[in-house]
């Protein structure tokens, strides 16, 4: 898998916008997927048996979708709104299934900031080629100040 | 526009006929902060409104914070 930035950025509330967009690329491989498996306990045969997948109609073994969903954490954690991140809640919609060595495209653009409660909500897209595999919301609180 | 009493119930799990304006944190378990702060974000989206800080912090019960709505025009 490949990773963006080394460090996260630290773009304070005040520095966020209504349309401010990021994103980042990965790649998915038999050693993501072996990773995943080991964080997650998520055996299942559809994502890690060959013999298994090509009796399915995806004739192939699929990608976890919540491994896919987690890309979404380097985008927001790393880059928007990045080091004074911390979700509050995601929703995500798994359009397509995902397949080992696909490249994913994350991108999240905010599209609600509320000076209240010091969140911005992002709208997320993660994409292979033009194709959209996972759509989703994530509502972000930004702790650059204590509240 | 989505009803007031159906946003309290999504975000802050409180079943309909549970709903009354004198509940406050204390009697709702899924009222905590975090859930507070998803609440507010998602009465501002939904009506289109924006609270200060000051405000959602001085709201104190479920009534109040339907006050505050009302304050800025939407009939809830």
């Amino acid at each position: 898998m490949n990773h963006g930035a080394s460090s996260a950025v630290e773009r304070t509330f005040s520095e966020l916008a209504v349309g401010d967009t990021a994103s980042s690329t990965h790649t998915i491989t038999e050693t993501t997927v072996d990773a995943f498996v080991t964080i997650t306990g998520d055996r299942n045969p559809l994502h890690t048996d060959d013999a298994y997948a090509k009796t399915t109609h995806h004739e192939k073994k699929v990608v976890h979708g919540m491994l896919v969903a987690s890309l979404l954490s380097e985008l927001v954690g790393m880059q928007l709104p990045g080091k004074f991140s911390l979700i509050l809640s995601q929703e995500t919609r798994f359009k397509k299934p995902v397949f080992l060595g696909d490249t994913l495209t994350v991108t999240g653009t905010i599209t609600q900031k509320s000076d209240a409660t010091r969140t911005v909500t992002l709208a997320l897209a993660i994409t292979r080629s033009s194709d959209t595999v996972v759509s989703g919301t994530v509502v972000v609180l930004v702790e650059d100040t204590h509240i | 526009m989505k009803p007031f009493n159906d946003i309290v119930t999504e975000q802050l799990g409180i079943p309909k006929e549970k709903i009354s304006d004198a509940l406050t944190p204390a009697d709702v378990p899924e009222w905590d902060s975090m859930n507070y702060l998803l609440f507010i974000g998602e009465l501002e989206k939904q009506y289109n409104i924006s609270f200060s800080m000051d405000e959602i912090l001085g709201a104190a019960s479920l009534g109040a914070v339907r006050a505050l709505v009302a304050s800025k025009g939407i009939s809830v």
